[in-house]
């Protein structure tokens, strides 16, 4: 069961609550709601907020392929996945993506967090512009896309 | 044929619009539109590295969202997005 989604924060903000509705069965006995905020800063540079952007269609592709990917990898097929990322400008101390994940069990639960972050990190087509207090601001280097 | 070519991240920089409009040929390959890219660097920011640089670290995807190789054909394709180097979450 996955659930997937951008939040373009000018019309609407991710919600913890939401989640936690999600991923709620008493099928599951572990869940861990993991959220990224935005960080005061980054690289020895007063970060104000950050401007994220996103090629939606694809980063939900990603989002789909990354649940599914954990069936064999993994081998964690019972499960409940609830994930948001925004676009759009976010303030310090704010969210900017959130994954829930419910398994029968706290070890699958663990690693299912873990792997769709890190997966995310390094596929899903999303941009970071950080801005600074001298009101200056930077789109931040990130890491190739692997193509076939 | 014109093509439409999508702007995401860093490569928003290029225009102030969320595209670009190139007119290519017939079957040309994303290796021929990354150097009309790097041509365009040229005539509008003077050979901007930084800009260079993006654009040759960049994938493509096409209009069924894709990623997409160097020698992908665009034949019926007219929108196409650039992707620079991610880095998300």
């Amino acid at each position: 069961m996955l659930h997937a989604k951008i939040i373009d924060i000018k019309k609407e903000k991710i919600e913890i609550s939401k989640s936690e509705q999600f991923i709620s069965s008493s099928k599951f006995g572990a869940s861990i709601i993991f959220t990224g905020t935005v960080r005061d800063v980054n690289e020895n540079k007063k970060v104000t907020g950050i401007t994220y952007d996103s090629h939606d269609d694809l980063v939900i592709k990603s989002f789909e392929e990354i649940y599914k990917e954990s069936d064999d990898k993994l081998l964690i097929k019972d499960k409940a996945v609830f994930i948001e990322h925004v676009k759009g400008y976010v303030g310090l101390g704010e969210i900017s993506i959130l994954i829930a994940v419910a398994c029968p069990h706290r070890a699958e639960a663990y690693d299912l967090s873990r792997y769709i972050i890190e997966e995310i990190k390094k596929r899903s087509p999303i941009w970071k512009k950080e801005h600074y207090e001298n009101a200056e601001s930077e789109w931040l280097k990130g890491n190739p896309v692997q193509t076939t | 044929m014109k093509i439409k070519l999508e702007l995401f991240g860093a490569s928003r920089e290029l225009s102030n619009k969320d595209y670009l409009e190139f007119n290519i040929d017939e079957k040309s390959s994303i290796k021929e539109l990354r150097k009309k890219l790097i041509s365009f660097v040229d005539d509008k920011f003077k050979g901007n590295d930084n800009f260079k640089k993006i654009i040759e670290t960049s994938a493509f995807c096409s209009e069924d969202n894709n990623i997409v190789s160097d020698n992908y054909k665009i034949i019926k394709d007219k929108k196409i997005g650039i992707i620079p180097p991610i880095g998300g979450g």
